[in-house]
């Protein structure tokens, strides 16, 4: 409550006394870009949109509040990387809104003071089931790309270690095993969310697939990522290719780039995949994990490494299990360190009155005493403020 | 519950006042509950407790008297006090419930309602100002609505008399008839449905053209009424 009566004063010269939240609200219609602020009609105790829609304008001003993102955005940052729920949720409400929160401003402030002289910060998003770890991964991702930098997003990394269909030997080094499919899936969200620079950046040295086909040196980078597309059985490889030249090219200085990986702990877990043999795989034999693992050490600057802990998708993992080292094992923590950690919690007071206006507005909650206080009450308790424990109820209600 | 509440009342009365026949000649007592005459029913709605002495009327004060006195059955485990409880959806979730599986049966009647909600809502975002106010979003005004539309008014009943059986129309009780209107639907789902398609999904589309009126349920629901009509002839042979 301090906090936000410091914002305000600092803001402008009129201010009621009453309407604390409701004349920041004000202030920022006269700074309206193309967003209309609503304002809930009855009692305007909280104001939960903002019409900032730049992640770099992001203050402490907007925490609790929801700014929305547009849809033609949306398909060109993040072809891969959203919630499946949070997708459900944009194609119903037809608009797709992230909620500022601390933990995403606090990760933004350190992408802004990056010194790209410097070794790449690796920062560790974690927290318990449900509290919003993928979203503020997205929140830096969409910063990024607002930014220009270039986005390596790897929206699941357990998606890498786990139902396999076609688990082919490597070409390229007989102990490790390719993914085509996972691989090309990839490649093309990669592709839409990097046309421009896949033109600009040029390989460094010539790449031989088969007796017949290669890409020489001097090459757009988009040839080798088509190559990857057309002839599937090379997309790993394909893959591999992109992650040494981007790590290669990128202390240049020609472009920034962030890695961001969601679910980085399967990198270092078991999997739950077998050879033909029916013996157990462990990740370093596969290909795409071997050179994502590359890419998350800190000897490359000019970027900056975020990554994600999951419980959810993880595999041998206990569901109470959420603290770094227990996720990531000795050999995961041991090569992450040294990280920055960023704790996610449940929301807080203001958050989750402000996520309760907004499906209010929204009509997602549409029960009769869902509007009540007992109703708000109840999802409180019932929810315990965890956002995705409140988003399953409200689904209903 | 008032009714068995005044019955058990006046049976305590009559039992002070005078001695009661505690055993009839030729009467076996089959059901039976293992709760005394002098308990009470629970009372879950937190409102009962919240009003002031003074609004309370005559029927309301003795009642509160006799709470003090005498002992209460304990609540059946589906009952909550949560303002967004629903005794009918209960019902179905029971209905739809098999092996006991309670967790599973409510899990596809909360989906089924979230599924009609995204569906209602989609549409309320695509539409024009003035189509908006006639889409009905609310999942549980849709279930209730739809409900109703596919209640019976009147029912069958096979009567056997001189060695043939007959169908006789006859009015239905309001249990009856919720319980017919649930037992369609979900059989309709179960049944006649592509069988890889989800529950929820099968059942949302059946409660949103039940709601419209429209779709197989509504159809059985005016089968069974044209039934009646046809045989109105026997209707006399009912004795009840």
């Amino acid at each position: 409550m301090l906090r936000s009566v410091k914002g305000v004063i600092c803001q402008g010269p009129k201010l009621d006394s009453g309407y604390f939240l409701h004349a920041s609200a004000r202030a920022w219609l006269s700074a309206a870009v193309n967003q209309d602020v609503q304002i809930p009609a009855e009692k305007p105790r909280t104001v939960f949109r903002t019409s900032e829609s730049n992640p770099a304008n992001h203050a402490e001003q907007h925490e609790g509040q929801h700014y929305s993102i547009p849809l033609q955005e949306v398909k060109v940052v993040f072809p891969h990387g959203l919630p499946y729920r949070f997708q459900m949720q944009m194609k119903t409400f037809n608009e797709s809104c992230l909620m500022v929160r601390k933990p995403a401003l606090e990760l933004l402030g350190y992408l802004k003071s990056t010194n790209f002289a410097h070794p790449a910060i690796r920062y560790v998003i974690y927290g318990e089931k449900g509290t919003g770890k993928t979203m503020t991964l997205c929140h830096a991702v969409h910063y990024c790309a607002k930014q220009d930098w270039l986005v390596l997003h790897i929206p699941d990394a357990h998606l890498w270690v786990k139902n396999c269909r076609e688990l082919m030997q490597s070409s390229y080094n007989k102990e490790r095993f390719d993914q085509p499919l996972e691989a090309s899936t990839w490649l093309k969200n990669f592709k839409t969310s990097n046309d421009h620079f896949l033109k600009e950046i040029k390989t460094q040295q010539t790449y031989m697939w088969t007796k017949r086909e290669s890409t020489e040196k001097g090459r757009p980078l988009g040839e080798v990522v088509e190559q990857g597309l057309t002839r599937v059985k090379n997309a790993s490889d394909a893959v591999g290719v992109v992650l040494k030249e981007l790590k290669k090219q990128c202390p240049l200085g020609s472009f920034r780039l962030l890695v961001a990986v969601d679910g980085i702990n399967a990198l270092w877990g078991r999997t739950a995949l077998r050879k033909k043999d029916k013996s157990a795989v462990s990740p370093e034999e596969l290909t795409l994990v071997h050179n994502l693992r590359k890419m998350v050490v800190n000897d490359w600057n000019g970027g900056a490494i975020v990554t994600t802990l999951s419980q959810t998708g993880s595999l041998f993992k206990p569901r109470s299990a959420y603290l770094p080292h227990e996720l990531l094992g000795k050999e995961g923590f041991d090569t992450l360190d040294p990280f920055i950690p960023i704790q996610v919690s449940n929301y807080s007071q203001r958050e989750f009155e402000s996520c309760y206006q907004y499906y209010l507005d929204r009509k997602w909650l549409q029960h009769e005493r869902a509007s009540t206080e007992e109703g708000r009450k109840e999802l409180l308790f019932l929810s315990n403020s965890n956002p995705w424990q409140l988003e399953r109820i409200s689904a209903y209600l | 519950m008032a009714a068995p509440m005044a019955g058990r009342l006046a049976a305590l009365g009559r039992r002070l006042a005078a001695p009661a026949r505690a055993w009839l000649p030729g009467l076996t007592q089959v059901r039976w509950s293992r709760y005394g005459p002098s308990y009470l029913e629970p009372v879950v709605n937190k409102e009962v407790n919240r009003k002031p002495l003074e609004e309370l009327s005559e029927e309301e004060k003795t009642q509160q008297e006799l709470k003090a006195l005498h002992p209460i059955k304990a609540t059946a485990s589906n009952v909550t006090s949560s303002v967004f409880s629903d005794p009918t959806i209960s019902k179905f979730t029971n209905m739809m419930m098999k092996g006991g599986n309670k967790v599973l049966a409510r899990s596809i009647v909360t989906q089924t309602l979230e599924g009609i909600k995204r569906k209602q809502l989609e549409k309320y975002y695509q539409a024009s100002e003035e189509e908006r106010e006639s889409i009905e979003c609310n999942p549980y005004i849709i279930f209730h609505q739809a409900l109703k539309n596919c209640q019976p008014v009147i029912g069958i009943y096979n009567i056997q008399k001189g060695g043939k059986t007959y169908q006789v129309p006859s009015p239905l009780k309001d249990n009856r008839k919720r319980f017919l209107a649930m037992k369609w639907l979900i059989t309709e789902c179960r049944e006649h449905k592509h069988h890889r398609t989800f529950m929820h999904e099968k059942l949302s589309q059946e409660l949103l053209q039940a709601f419209n009126n429209e779709g197989p349920v509504i159809k059985r629901k005016h089968d069974m009424h044209k039934m009646a009509e046809a045989n109105r002839a026997y209707a006399h042979y009912r004795w009840w």
